[in-house]
């Protein structure tokens, strides 16, 4: 008896987790019949047997209401960006060619992308100011020498 | 008519007026709101900002004033200034209109490696973004608030009202009040990371430029900016617009009317629209000292940035520049250029870096525009 009952309070303990971890991922909703294909702390790869429409259908209802959660349309895959404090950072489901099924991947928020994300852009800072001043530098070497040309050819003249 | 009657009429009366919606909280926004006015009126910080988004702090946090609420579907006074000019982004852009029609850009067109400095001078902006993400901010906020360092009131009001416009009070908040307390930050940072020797250096005097060289000026930054940081082609090209109605000469009345009347009307805008967010229920949070925290260190940072970004490119450079006009390079134009004079005057009298500190000083107002546009394009 005292094992059953050992065995129900675990088995009540494991259940919810259980179900957790096949409902979601580091808080990111999980499609219900996909199979892992691999699982790391980090990153989750799963695989379904659905259309990438219905995929994308089901997460654009679970994640309904969210605030910040961008969707972008790539080539190859919709990408789904978290932009605020979630514990997953993106969901990427790939768009099949075949009928070999929808690959969706869960990424952890991570610093590697906020850092590489800013140090991107403040190079971007740069190269519009260095686009700018090789603009300027150009543009005023041209003007000056048009106006320097002018002037002799004022003077000349003139005299 | 009975006795209860008339208490109850008095009653009636009495909840009408704000006395008995009294709370502690109105108090401490009462007092924030004068401190402000305060620094505007006795310290002179920012004056032309901080009175009407002092007096607007002041005047919201009052029971049932009908300013900053809806009432039969309008919006009250403040929240439809707040609305159209804010929300509508349509301030920040005109005051940049004003502010291209007051600008000079010869010291910058004379000295274009100036503009490096003005990039160098965003490396706060960077830095700030993280840390304040590590504090728990989304990364829009963290984004809204790394702008501050940016020195650029109308920058930081634009990029806050797009992406956290929750933050706008705060954020404008600390980025006029330490624009204001640029000649305070600045300097002890600027002895710290330059010898005696480099702020002795002296810089040639600029070239002339010509009137040419100024027309075509607005025209190639606009279509620079246009073509790499479209999202803040609003701020910026009415930035160079009023520039070149400056530059042109041929539309006095309209320069004329940017940099004066409209400056001014659009300014008493911006003032009290962004004071009127800053309710107690809203502005009482810890996020608002965490952002004048962080703000303080993002400015300093900035300052930093520009000053190092001086230095590296003297590696480089035959003539050197005297780092001292690094600093400028955090936009608050013209004041931290100023303080680039005062500082390099007070190592050599004869010394003037003016001129040559106003190159990075507007470099940083085109700087924080991109760095703006940065953030604009990471989350759009």
């Amino acid at each position: 008896m005292r094992r059953l009952i050992i065995a129900l309070i675990i088995t009540a303990i494991c259940i919810p987790s259980l179900i957790l971890a096949e409902e979601n991922f580091l808080e990111a909703p999980i499609i219900p019949g996909a199979k892992v294909v691999k699982k790391t702390e980090t990153r989750l790869e799963l695989k379904i047997n659905k259309s990438h429409d219905e995929v994308v259908a089901f997460y654009k209802s679970a994640l309904k209401g969210l605030k910040d959660v961008r969707y972008r349309e790539w080539k190859k895959a919709t990408y789904i960006e978290d932009d605020s404090n979630r514990p997953w950072h993106s969901i990427t489901i790939s768009k099949p060619e075949g009928d070999e099924g929808t690959t969706v991947v869960i990424l952890k928020d991570n610093w590697t992308w906020i850092m590489g994300t800013l140090i991107l852009r403040f190079i971007g800072v740069f190269v519009v100011l260095l686009v700018l001043f090789v603009a300027m530098s150009l543009s005023g070497a041209v003007i000056s020498r048009l106006v320097k040309r002018f002037q002799v050819k004022e003077e000349a003249s003139k005299g | 008519m009975t006795f209860n009657e008339i208490l109850d009429m008095l009653r009636g009366i009495i909840y009408t007026t704000g006395v008995f919606h009294f709370s502690f909280k109105l108090v401490i926004m009462w007092a924030i709101g004068s401190f402000f006015i305060y620094l505007a009126i006795v310290k002179n910080y920012e004056p032309l900002l901080l009175l009407p988004i002092g007096f607007g702090i002041f005047i919201v946090n009052f029971p049932l004033v009908p300013l900053m609420g809806w009432t039969h579907g309008h919006g009250e006074l403040l929240r439809i200034f707040y609305h159209y000019g804010l929300e509508w982004e349509v301030i920040p852009c005109v005051i940049f209109l004003g502010l291209g029609a007051m600008t000079d850009f010869g010291p910058l067109i004379a000295n274009p490696k100036t503009l490096l400095i003005g990039a160098g001078a965003q490396l706060g902006v960077f830095i700030t973004f993280s840390g304040t993400v590590l504090a728990g901010f989304t990364l829009k906020e963290a984004a809204s608030v790394g702008i501050i360092g940016g020195a650029d009131g109308p920058t930081t009001v634009y990029l806050t009202q797009h992406l956290a416009p929750q933050l706008l009070g705060p954020n404008a908040l600390a980025a006029y009040s330490y624009m204001a307390m640029v000649p305070l930050i600045q300097p002890g940072i600027m002895r710290l990371l330059t010898t005696k020797e480099e702020r002795r250096i002296r810089m040639r005097q600029l070239r002339p430029v010509s009137k040419q060289e100024k027309i075509l000026f607005p025209l190639v930054t606009s279509a620079i900016i246009a073509l790499l940081v479209p999202s803040v082609i609003p701020l910026m090209g009415m930035f160079m617009l009023g520039n070149l109605m400056k530059e042109s000469g041929v539309v006095g009345r309209l320069t004329e009317t940017a940099q004066g009347s409209l400056m001014n009307i659009v300014t008493i805008f911006l003032g009290i629209s962004v004071g009127a967010t800053m309710h107690a229920d809203k502005f009482l949070s810890w996020k608002p000292l965490l952002i004048f925290g962080l703000g303080l260190v993002d400015f300093a940072v900035c300052t930093a940035g520009g000053i190092l970004t001086v230095k590296a490119m003297n590696l480089f450079l035959k003539e050197k520049i005297n780092p001292l006009i690094g600093s400028a390079g955090v936009s608050a134009v013209p004041m931290a250029a100023r303080v680039s004079q005062v500082e390099g005057m007070r190592e050599d009298k004869t010394n003037f870096l003016l001129m040559h500190a106003m190159g990075p000083n507007l470099a940083g107002v085109i700087g924080s525009a991109a760095a703006a546009g940065m953030f604009i394009a990471m989350f759009d």
